[in-house]
């Protein structure tokens, strides 16, 4: 694989962790060989981890509603740590959130995250959301940190999406062990350059 | 979670949404370069958050008032995000919040005005047609028949210039006083319970009580689902300090009840009896801050007679309620007596709720070491005797001194996003003017007519019809003109076929809105709102913030602004000198308002520091604002150096009324044919009637429609299966709905909960319409009804 390939993978958002372990499981089930897309939508169309995060949101940085029924279970019973892998289900990635608002704050997850009963809209809806930025996760040069491509409010538990089993390969760190992310990874809130007063 | 809700998706969608075609997912180098192929695609040409222009805004929906940034882009709103800058919400919003941006986008928006024929076709037509034969309907129905005869509705969802516009329309211009707005139905008995004791509306607490208090009672109040950011204030305190105790006293257990430290079951209606149980406990044990009680507190009683009063829905009050309390004199000896019926027994016989549990409650209060606050919503404002139990609420505050201190409050929480700062604080309510003035007083009219710079005596003495009695004098045809915003009655009025009403019945129907609505089906004439940031708006929420905010993205079609029809209409009607404003109005006719606020303890902001700041809470005086009302060192307006002083109860001599208030049955109680109670109510994903809420996919998707909540034990001794249907049946009508068992509310034995917000399942066809005694807001939590398995 190119450099370019390898950067161009690395601007992939976070993903869903649950489809690491659907990788590990294809991985074990088939030979590489036969491992090739298949079309989940009805025009053919493959959707990558991206896309799936983005099938679940309104926009990009609304909270994704959920993607099974209800269980009957605490959510954090199965979305902790590093996650667990539920079977016929899917991955249940750990919660992205700190574990101070897991306990505090956000401790009622079906305040922001929904479960759905049905995909029939009531009417349509004509809302173009923020999509996610894809192009985002880039370096200033090859070998500079990654500029973080995503808000980190509310996010602030990067290990949850960037490292253990939960992690896809192309957004996991190679240095789980240094604990201060944001020390060389910075958050973007502006595209605009700087430029000197009154010039 | 009800297992049964599983059903409700086919295995093909559940397959997709779960992802589970796992080869999909499968990353080899070759999906890797499709991914990525596709990512490229997708990315380009897309926006950044950065690249939006973002502008803050309070929420569109509840009360809290959550502060929100929106992002817009080339004339679209098209993200959200929650403001960290925001004090309320500090960056966390709830799932209604999260959706916000897609209310604005639904399909059939309402774009046009749109007239009706007699044979039920609509006509788009011009707007100029439309103000035309709004004015000559309102003008025609006003020489033929009197102010008394034309109506305007609104909402507690009006910002503070249409409410504004309203009434100084109607009030000012039509020397009508029939102007109401759905607060009625929601905040109105809050409204006189702090009336009646301190002589002016709204808290003196304020958030920050959240992680000031020790104790939350919350009175029929559930906040995990209705005020959802709030609630996680309480939780992020409780984590912090683990000594924090969340009590919750209700009908039936809900999310709010699995977080909480204590729950508290009591029968409908009783927590008269329970609240007066704890005082009786309070006094016998010598727990009153007696020292407080003598330099602040006067007490009263009004009328207790139950044959007086009556419930506003039964035989001559089934027209028109128009009770009136009276104030005698009372003393806390006289109190003393009073509560003496009150003996844990007796009360835990009407409550239901053990006396352990009772006096677990009156050490709460009575403990003086630990900060209290008391929190409540519908549970207590939609009671048949409402402002007695915001009264019995707040006695207790006051009784044992806990008031005007941070962390020790009672904090009424609103349900609209402008119940304060327009219903109650312009005064859009049939017998109020601005800043807690009433129409019934001269020198407030004279005020009024001050400032509007109009004739004295233009203003009409008599209150006009409440929310109620306005729709029972249209539906009788003595209201002939009537004007509707922001609101859906026709979903949301108790008793509703009682108000079916066909166009062409010879009454005219104004109603304006952004979304087709069963009103909006009713309606003669159909105008298109603009709505939340497509116009420059202002809201008051709960703890008394004012939240200013810019018009960011233009209305779609040919939607206007609320306040605009009604300022185009006054025109036509002569009435133009009401707003005589020239180009953008919208600073001159708050300055307008402002002005009734200052100098007396209601002081507004400026426009410039509202636009500017994340809002303010008033009293705001020298640019600074005020967390906590009649509070020494923090109220501008108390001159004592330390305690609280009650300075808005002049009547009172500055200080506050504590109300002997006895405990009265509900109006209709479960009998052998109709055995169950029902309660109504929201759910954390819709907002009232749904009208917004449903068209975001997200949220619709979550909850598509209306259900009934059953106990497991009735469901099972009725054979009622879950996700089965069953027949609610009650004296007024009928439905029939999906039985839900366990599910995220659990009623006790003997009692069902339906929510309200869905228009094709109208759980308001059954509901009663009883009111309370002085605030005439109606009871939806306690009717009777029976079920029905269908075969």
């Amino acid at each position: 694989m190119t450099p370019q390939g390898r950067h161009r993978v690395r601007r992939f958002l976070p993903a869903v962790g649950w489809l690491v372990v659907c990788w590990l499981v294809a991985s074990c089930s088939t030979e590489p060989g036969d491992r090739v897309p298949v079309p989940d939508r009805d025009d053919g169309v493959v959707k990558t981890a991206a896309h799936l995060r983005a099938d679940r949101r309104l926009y990009d940085g609304a909270p994704p509603v959920i993607p099974h029924p209800p269980f009957g279970a605490a959510c954090i019973a199965c979305h902790h740590r590093e996650g667990v892998a539920v079977p016929d289900v899917g991955f249940a990635p750990p919660a992205p959130h700190s574990s101070e608002a897991l306990a505090g704050t956000m401790q009622r997850c079906q305040q922001c995250h929904i479960f759905q009963q049905t995909d029939q809209p009531y009417v349509g809806n004509s809302f173009a959301g923020l999509r996610q930025d894809l192009r985002s996760g880039r370096r200033l040069y090859d070998g500079a940190p990654p500029v973080l491509p995503h808000q980190v409010f509310m996010r602030e538990n990067c290990t949850a999406c960037h490292s253990g089993a939960a992690a896809r390969e192309e957004i996991r760190t190679s240095h789980p062990e240094r604990p201060n992310c944001q020390q060389c990874h910075v958050e973007q809130t502006t595209t605009a350059r700087f430029e000197l007063p009154g010039g | 979670m009800p297992v049964d809700r599983r059903k409700t998706l086919d295995r093909r969608s559940f397959i997709k949404m779960v992802g589970a075609g796992a080869p999909v997912a499968a990353i080899s180098c070759r999906d890797r370069d499709a991914a990525d192929r596709l990512s490229d695609q997708a990315g380009a040409g897309d926006l950044r958050p950065a690249d939006l222009t973002w502008d803050k805004a309070p929420c569109r929906f509840c009360g809290t008032g959550c502060g929100v940034e929106v992002g817009v882009s080339q004339g679209k709103v098209m993200a959200v995000r929650g403001d960290e800058a925001s004090p309320v919400n500090r960056g966390l919003l709830c799932v209604k919040g999260y959706h916000l941006p897609a209310f604005l986008y639904g399909e059939d928006r309402l774009t046009k005005p749109q007239r009706r024929h007699a044979d039920g076709r609509l006509e788009e037509i011009s707007w100029d047609e439309a103000l035309n034969l709004i004015a000559e309907n309102f003008q025609g129905t006003l020489d033929q028949h009197g102010p008394e005869a034309v109506a305007v509705y609104g909402s507690g969802q009006w910002t503070v210039f249409d409410g504004y516009a309203a009434l100084k329309w109607v009030k000012g211009g039509m020397r009508s006083n029939n102007l109401d707005p759905n607060a009625r139905l929601c905040m109105a008995s809050a409204v006189t319970g702090f009336m009646t004791q301190f002589g002016s509306d709204e808290p003196m607490g304020c958030y920050e009580d959240f992680e000031a208090g020790d104790d939350f009672v919350l009175w029929g109040n559930n906040m995990a689902e209705m005020h959802p950011v709030l609630f996680s204030r309480i939780l992020e305190h409780k984590r912090q300090d683990p000594g924090v105790r969340v009590i919750d006293i209700g009908t039936r257990r809900t999310p709010t009840s699995q977080c909480a430290d204590l729950y508290v079951e009591m029968q409908p209606g009783s927590d008269l009896a329970l609240a007066n149980g704890i005082l009786h406990l309070l006094m016998a044990q010598n727990r009153l801050d007696l020292g407080f009680i003598q330099e602040n507190i006067v007490f009263r009683r009004g009328i207790e007679d139950l044959e007086t009063i009556g419930y506003g829905c039964f035989d001559d009050q089934a027209e028109r309620y128009d009770f009136k309390d009276q104030a005698s004199e009372s003393t806390l000896e006289e109190m003393r007596a009073f509560l003496a019926d009150y003996t844990p027994s007796r009360v835990a016989e009407l409550s239901g709720v053990p006396e352990a549990q009772i006096r677990t409650l009156a050490d709460l209060y009575g403990d003086s070491r630990r900060g209290t606050v008391s929190l409540w919503c519908m549970g207590v404002n939609q009671h048949t005797r409402g402002t007695w139990m915001n009264n019995l609420i707040n006695n207790l505050h006051l009784l044992t001194g806990k008031i005007g201190r941070p962390g020790n409050n009672p904090l009424s929480l609103t349900g609209q996003p402008s119940a304060c700062g327009t219903a109650r604080e312009v005064g859009t309510l049939a017998n109020r003017l601005p800043a807690d003035m009433v129409v019934t007083k001269e020198e407030h009219r004279r005020k009024a007519e001050e400032i509007w710079r109009l004739e004295a005596g233009t203003i009409n003495p008599k209150p006009g019809y409440h929310a109620v009695d306005m729709f029972r004098a249209f539906a009788r045809g003595d209201v002939k003109t009537m004007w509707i915003q922001t609101t859906n009655p026709w979903v949301s009025l108790p008793n509703l076929h009682r108000f079916e009403r066909r166009p062409g019945d010879g009454r005219f129907l104004v109603v304006s809105d952004i979304y087709p609505t069963p009103t909006t089906a009713v309606a003669d004439l159909i105008l298109p709102s603009a709505a939340w940031v497509e116009r420059e708006g202002m809201f008051g929420n709960t703890e008394r913030r004012t939240q200013h905010w810019n018009q960011m993205v233009p209305p779609p079609g040919e939607a206007k602004e609320d306040a605009w029809q009604f300022i185009e209409v006054a025109k036509r009607m002569g009435m133009g000198h009401l707003f005589p404003w020239q180009g953008d109005w919208h600073q001159p006719m708050f300055e307008e308002y402002r002005s009734f606020t200052l100098g007396i303890g209601k002081d507004l902001a400026s426009y410039e520091q509202l636009k500017s700041t994340r809002g303010m809470r008033w009293p705001v005086v020298d640019g600074k604002e005020t967390r906590y009302r009649y509070a020494a060192g923090h109220d501008p307006y108390v001159e004592k150096s330390e305690g609280v002083e009650f300075y808005k109860a002049k009547a009172y001599g500055k200080k506050a009324a504590v109300w002997l208030r006895p405990y009265h049955p509900p109006a209709e109680v479960p009998d052998a044919d109709y055995p169950f109670w029902l309660s109504t109510g929201r759910v954390l994903e819709h907002w009232h009637t749904g009208s917004m809420t449903r068209r975001i996919d997200q949220l619709h998707q979550a909850v598509p429609k209306a259900y009934v909540e059953i106990n497991r034990a009735d469901a099972l001794e009725l054979g009622i299966g879950p996700g089965e249907t069953v027949r609610l049946v009650s004296r007024r009508g009928s439905i029939d709905l999906e039985a839900h068992i366990d599910g995220r509310g659990q009623p006790p034995r003997g009692s069902v909960f339906v929510p309200f917000f869905d228009e094709s399942l109208k759980i308001n066809e059954l509901t009663l319409d009883a009111m309370d005694n002085i605030s005439k807001e109606p009871d939806y939590k306690k009717c009777s009804v029976r079920l029905e398995r269908l075969a």
